[in-house]
Formats: C-alpha cells, sequence, structure tokens
C-alpha cells in the first residue's frame, strides 16, 4: 500500500542553541553551603551568602538604616537580604508576562550618567519626564551614579531586576512628585510596597515611628491611603522603559499607568513652615 | 425448529459441531423464513478496535469458548488496518503505553508475536515533575528487584490492532463485516424456530442483520450499544485538548538505546508528556487549553519543536507568553534558556524535527457509564469509560476489561449456561467497574491537584510527591498498581 512521503523537519540550529544554553547555564542552585566552602559568584560582585549571614544582614542592615536614613547602602543591602526567597522571583515573573518588562530583561538597560545624558535633559520642555527627573536630581543634588551595585542576590537575572528597581527608584518620585524628606520617601516607599511587593520597601514604613506627629498624621491620613490604592490598582512600574519615555509628558505617563497626583507635599511643607514663621514673628511682636 | 434449537442449545448438547453441520442447518433456515434475521450469533461484538479485536480473539482461543459463534462489526475499512507498515522512521501519532499485564494478556492470546516489534519501544524508567516547583519523583524498578525492568511498552495503536487482526485472521472462525456501520439495534421477533424478543438485532448498512445471544459494545465513548441498553454515561468535559505528534530527538534518550525514559511533566494548563519510540523518536502527548491547542497546531515547525522544548525547560510564566505569539518563539527559547538553570540529563533531549502531518489533536473528557451490563449487552473499553491520558491507562482499562468479559462467558459456557443472561455477565461488572471507577477518580483528581498554579496546595502537593519518592515501598505499591501486576485492591 502506497504510504505519503513525510519528511522530518530539522532544526538543528534550535537544538544547538538549546543545548549550549543548557550546559552553560550556571548551576548555582539553592544548594546550602559553608561559609568556607562558598560557590563560584554568578556575576561581577556577587558575594554568595550563608543562611545565617544573610539574616543577619537583613537585621543589622534594617536596625541601622532605621536609626540612620541617609545610609543608602545598608538600605540597599536590606532589600537585598530580603528579597528572597519569593519576592524578586515574583517580581521577575511580572516583568516576564509583560511584554515591555520582556524587552527591559533581554535589553538590559542600565541608568547612569554614562547612559543618560543629563545636558540634554535639561533641554527637554517643562512638563516632560526626562525635565522633571532632572530638575529633581538638581533639586536634591544627586546624580544617577549614587546607586550601589547589587551583590546578595544569587540569580543573576534577579540581580538585574533588582538593580533596575533600585536605578528608577528617582523616577518614580519625578512621576509622583513626592520630594526626598524623609516624608515623601516613605510615602513613595508605601506606594512600592502596594505596587512592586518587595519587603525592604514594606519594612521602610516602619521609619513612620521617626516621622514628627504633624508629618505622621499626614502620612496615615493622606499619603498612606493614597500610595495604597494607587500602588495596587496601576500597572507596574518595574516594567516602564523609562528610556524611551523621557520625552512624554507627565501628567499622560501617569494617566496611563493610572497612578493619581498625591497632593503636592512640598508645597504643603512650605506652607506649613510658612505659617510656622507668621506665628513665631506674631509672638515676637506681641511681645 | 428443530435447527434453531440446535444452534441455541449448542453449548450443552454438542459443544464441537462442526461448521458445516450448524451452517447446513442454518441455509435451511434461511430458505424457510424470510422474516428471521440473517444470522444468529453467540457473541457480536460491535467495534473494532483493540478491545473488540482483544476480544474475539480471546474467545476464539480460549478452548471452552473457541466453538461459539462470534461476528465483528466494524464501520472502517479493516484492510487498511491489516495492511499497516510504516518505514522505521515514521510512526503513528497515536499511541498507547501497554502495561505489562495488557502485554502478557496479548502474549497469552498470541498477538503479542504478531505486532511489529521492531515498532514496539519498551521503557525503563519516567521522569515526572510539577513544572512550578520543580518537585520530582522517578518511576524506576530498583535494580535486581523485579525480574524485567520494564515499566511499559509504547506502542502504535495501529500497530496493536494490525497484529490483533492478523492473530485473528490466523485462527478464523469469525464473521467480520468491516466497512459496515450500525444502522440501528433493536429486539428482534418471535417465529416459529426460535423466540427473539428479548435479543438484540444489529442492522448494518449492507443489508444484513445479525441477532446476538450477547451484544458486546466496544464501539468507543458514543457507543450506540450503550444507547440501545438504556445506559447513561456521566461525567464532564476537561476542557482541554490533547496535542499529540511524532517528533525526531537529538539523540536516543539519556539512558542509551536499551534503557529508555518517559517523561511527563505537570504545567498548570495540564500535563506534557514524552514517551520514547525505536530509534531516535518520540511521541508527545500535550494536553492543553483549546485555546492553546489551535495555536501549536497552526505554528511552524521550528517555533512548534521551540514550544516542545520549552514545554520542559521554561518556567510557566514563560511559556504563558509563548503561547501568546504568533511566532518567533524559536527565539525567545533561545533567550530564556540561558536564564533558565535546568540539568539537562533530567528533562528529555532536545526535540529537533516533527513529522509532517502528525501534529493534531483530540479533546480529553471523563466518563463513566452506569453499569456495563444489561440484558444480552456487555460494554467494553471506551464505550464503558473514558478517563484523562495522565497516567496512560485507557486502553489498558480497555484490555482489562476484556479478560474479566472472557472468563465470565467462559464460566457460563462451561457451566452449560445461557452467556447472554445478566446474571452471569454480573460478574464482569462487578469485577471491574470499582477498580476503573478508582483509576478514573485518582487521574481525575491528579489533573484537579496539578492544576493549581499558586497557593498553599502548590508546596503541598510538592511535598507529597517528594514523600512518595522519597518512600520506597509506597512508590513501589503505586508502580505496581499501575502495571496492573500489583495485589487487586478491588
Amino acid at each position: 500500500m502506497e504510504v505519503a512521503s513525510s519528511r522530518i523537519r530539522p532544526a538543528t540550529r534550535t537544538a544547538s542553541k538549546v543545548c549550549a544554553a543548557c550546559t552553560s547555564s550556571s548551576t548555582s542552585s539553592s544548594r546550602p553551603f559553608s561559609a568556607l566552602n562558598r560557590p563560584p559568584p554568578s556575576y561581577p560582585g556577587h558575594v554568595p551568602l550563608t543562611r545565617v549571614e544573610r539574616a543577619g544582614l537583613a537585621v543589622g542592615s534594617g536596625v541601622m538604616s532605621l536609626l540612620n536614613p541617609y545610609r543608602h547602602d545598608l538600605i540597599a543591602a536590606l532589600g537585598e537580604a530580603t528579597a528572597t526567597p519569593y519576592f524578586i522571583y515574583r517580581l521577575r515573573d511580572a516583568m516576564l508576562s509583560d511584554p515591555t518588562g520582556r524587552r527591559i530583561l533581554r535589553l538590559r538597560p542600565r541608568i547612569s550618567s554614562n547612559t543618560l545624558s543629563v545636558e540634554k535633559l535639561r533641554q527637554l520642555p517643562a512638563n516632560t519626564v526626562g525635565r522633571a527627573y532632572v530638575d529633581w536630581l538638581d533639586r536634591e543634588g544627586v546624580s544617577p551614579d549614587t546607586r550601589s551595585q547589587v551583590r546578595y542576590i544569587d540569580d543573576e537575572e534577579c540581580a538585574y531586576v533588582m538593580q533596575r528597581y533600585r536605578e528608577c527608584h528617582d523616577f518614580y518620585h519625578a512621576v509622583t512628585g513626592l520630594p526626598i524628606v524623609r516624608e515623601g520617601e516613605v510615602a513613595l516607599k508605601a506606594f512600592e510596597f502596594a505596587n512592586t511587593l518587595i519587603p525592604m520597601t514594606g519594612l521602610s514604613m516602619l521609619a513612620v515611628a521617626t516621622l514628627k506627629p504633624s508629618e505622621r498624621s499626614r502620612f496615615w491620613s493622606t499619603y498612606f491611603p493614597w500610595a495604597v490604592r494607587n500602588g495596587v490598582r496601576s500597572r507596574e512600574v518595574i516594567n516602564v522603559f523609562w528610556e524611551e519615555e523621557l520625552e512624554r509628558d507627565v501628567g499622560e505617563l501617569r494617566a496611563e499607568l493610572g497612578i493619581e497626583r498625591p497632593p503636592d507635599l512640598r508645597e504643603i511643607r512650605q506652607r506649613e513652615r510658612e505659617e510656622r514663621k507668621r506665628q513665631k514673628e506674631m509672638q515676637n511682636q506681641g511681645r | 425448529m428443530a435447527a434453531g434449537r440446535a444452534l441455541l442449545g449448542r453449548a450443552r448438547a454438542t459443544p464441537f459441531v462442526c461448521r458445516s453441520c450448524s451452517q447446513s442447518f442454518q441455509i435451511r433456515a434461511r430458505r424457510m423464513y424470510s422474516t428471521r434475521p440473517n444470522d444468529i450469533y453467540d457473541v457480536v461484538c460491535v467495534g473494532g478496535g483493540p478491545a473488540g479485536l482483544s476480544l474475539l480473539t480471546a474467545l476464539r482461543v480460549n478452548p471452552v469458548t473457541t466453538g461459539l459463534r462470534v461476528a465483528l462489526v466494524e464501520a472502517q475499512d479493516l484492510s487498511k488496518t491489516r495492511s499497516f507498515s510504516l518505514p522505521p522512521t515514521q510512526f503513528s501519532n497515536r499511541c498507547s503505553s501497554l502495561t505489562p499485564a495488557s502485554a502478557h494478556f496479548l502474549d497469552e492470546i498470541g498477538a503479542w508475536s504478531h505486532l511489529q516489534r521492531g515498532r514496539v519501544q519498551e521503557y525503563q524508567e519516567m521522569q515526572v515533575w510539577d513544572g512550578v516547583t520543580g518537585a520530582r519523583i522517578e518511576f524506576d524498578w530498583p535494580p535486581g528487584s523485579a525480574s524485567s525492568k520494564t515499566i511499559a511498552y509504547m506502542t502504535e495503536n495501529l500497530n496493536l490492532t494490525s497484529g490483533l487482526l492478523k492473530r485473528l485472521d490466523e485462527l478464523g472462525g469469525v464473521d467480520v463485516f468491516d466497512n459496515s456501520r450500525v444502522q440501528g439495534i433493536e429486539f428482534g421477533e418471535e417465529s416459529e424456530d426460535a423466540d427473539l424478543r428479548e435479543w438484540p438485532v444489529v442492522k448494518l448498512s449492507g443489508g444484513q442483520s445479525l441477532a446476538a445471544r450477547l451484544l458486546v459494545g466496544a464501539d468507543g465513548a458514543n457507543s450506540p450499544v450503550r444507547a440501545f441498553a438504556g445506559i447513561e454515561s456521566r461525567g464532564w468535559d476537561y476542557d482541554r485538548h490533547g496535542v499529540v505528534a511524532t517528533l525526531e530527538l537529538e539523540g536516543d534518550g539519556w539512558g542509551g538505546e536499551y534503557s529508555k525514559i518517559a517523561y511527563q511533566r505537570f504545567l498548570p494548563t495540564g500535563p506534557v508528556a514524552m514517551l520514547p519510540l525505536p530509534g531516535n523518536y518520540a511521541t508527545l502527548v500535550w494536553s492543553t487549553t483549546p485555546v492553546n491547542a489551535s495555536l501549536l497546531k497552526k505554528l511552524e515547525p521550528r517555533d512548534f519543536l521551540a514550544m516542545v522544548n520549552a514545554a520542559f525547560r521554561l518556567s510557566p510564566v514563560d511559556l504563558a507568553y509563548m503561547h501568546t505569539q504568533d511566532q518567533g518563539q524559536d527565539d525567545e527559547l533561545a533567550w530564556r534558556a540561558q536564564h533558565t538553570p535546568v540539568d539537562p540529563e533530567t528533562i528529555p533531549q532536545a526535540a529537533v524535527g516533527v513529522q509532517e502531518g502528525s501534529v493534531a489533536s483530540f479533546p480529553l473528557k471523563m466518563r463513566h457509564a452506569d453499569t456495563y451490563i444489561s440484558d444480552r449487552v456487555a460494554l467494553v473499553g471506551d464505550a464503558a469509560h473514558t478517563v484523562h491520558p495522565i497516567a496512560g491507562q485507557g486502553l489498558n482499562q480497555g484490555q482489562g476489561d476484556v479478560q474479566s468479559l472472557v472468563r465470565a462467558i467462559e464460566y457460563a459456557v462451561s457451566h452449560g449456561q445461557d452467556l447472554g443472561a445478566q446474571m452471569w455477565l454480573e460478574q464482569y461488572n462487578s469485577e471491574r467497574y470499582a477498580a476503573n471507577h478508582v483509576l478514573i477518580g485518582v487521574c481525575d483528581k491528579l489533573h484537579k491537584l496539578y492544576s493549581v498554579e499558586s497557593g498553599p496546595l502548590v508546596p503541598l502537593r510538592s511535598v507529597g510527591l517528594k514523600a512518595v519518592n522519597a518512600l520506597g515501598p509506597l512508590k513501589s505499591f503505586f508502580m505496581e498498581q499501575a502495571s496492573g501486576t500489583g495485589i487487586k485492591m478491588f
């Protein structure tokens, strides 16, 4: 009986790619190891930690960064020490579920003064994302290079996700308009926790205890509800390709992401300061 | 009348009336009474699939039942099945995994030697793992325990049916009505010769009508015999399709030519299984949603192969994304494979080719008939039950049914009783119903358990799987139950 001819379609290119990738991929998995016998680093700067070391780092950096919030390197270490086991993988999967997030993971853009020309950003129109970002950088006196490198996350791709989050933190300030004062930082951290679920951002909310009473009441009444409401319902901000959004209107980007503008904290604080000054003047005059 | 009674009472009086004598009685009868059905048979089996063919072969082989007058009714052309021959580089895409118990039964009835053995692949190890957590269970007989290390035999369905047909032709004594569709089944009439008012009469598209002492429905999930008997079949559709394909792998397996391994990964959309065939070939069975199945069937071979390789390597998040792409999965896999650490020897070797025209899909459902028997009716195989292919048990259940039914018929005949009477068929129903029900239920619950993508159930099921993997006696128990060689539980 005649049998129809059938061809096996070879796709050797696929096979060799898959094979090479599989055999060359690092098997740096979660096998427990001792401090005397660390596995090799998965990426430049990687420091594999044992579980005890990781716990110690988390506790130590948490306590010290609460006492001295200017220690941004401790805050970074806290973020990395508490990101595993579940949270950073969830964030990476959130990136993988989104087409833009996948593009970011593929291209691995970094934000630094090499890749972002600050001069060009200063020339953008006032309402753009890029201009807001560079104005903010200038006002606070920081540069895009002040972010420390990720060291304590074992999976190389998750280390990039953490690095990307850290570098985009300044853009979140620009988009929401929250200033870098302690109050603004805490509010932004609350928003980030609701949106990205990184534990360090949630733990940073403990800094509420260090705020002044009036600031604290303002936080609980206004900024915390704003943060939760917007963090939960907006798009994942980790999936925004900021380098491509620099020339967009800030309000338009905010609307697209689903973030509503919080009350301008800088203005409120300015008004309070003026109010206090006026009252002091009146007291002095009355005397 | 004498002729009729001689035929009906043949089993009691003269078990071995020669064929020509009984036929000569019949011819006389036919000339005298034209309203009678063309032929009266002891057993009419509707359905020429593995279950029906096994049943008839077993009846012909068994010395007690070999004298019975049997007929086979099949809607398709059996000459195509008889002439099944494909080159060693091509395999049919519908394959089944035969347990050692089924293989032993086929050997007993003499059909095993008629299968093209070069196209049957036995495998000695099975790797099953959870796609979400990576928890794994490895099935292989411990060294030195069982005499043969084979877990199961991968066979093309056509190879099996053609082997059975060859054996049946060798034995002879079966009236085969192929290319005949069943037009209707009704009860016969009373006449001077015989009172056939309680006998089912099958009317065929070729004009013949066959009266049956026992009508066996081996005619698949939409069985007309079951409908005639008024037996309800209850269950549900899984909203899943099983995608099958014949693949060429890059090598003949990590264990080499003589130690083949079957793989199954539980994805949230359904299990994907890669089962070994002779040489570098393998058959794919991927249970997934209808939307995903239609995408897989439309993909170019290069992208289809990338999806298959991804199904065993990448995370469910990546797979879900790749299912939304119309093309370019090849590229996506190459990128993601670099960032997904996996030990290559724990997963199947990469698929490098797909046999043209072998990508197909079929809907998955679960059905179980209320009972397997009725007056002068018995159901075997898919007519009685349909199961999820998650554990590869469907065809083996049918073979188990056949063995049990043959035992029941043999008992009735050897005790001089009417083999179609429900009293003697009851033994078959009670032997098989509970066992099948449990197996169908287990497969259903496994499917539901592994459909969960997140939540507390995921780590729990991984702990359970690892526990079973670690407990040797428990694992051996499950393996024995699945292969049909274990203690009879029900």
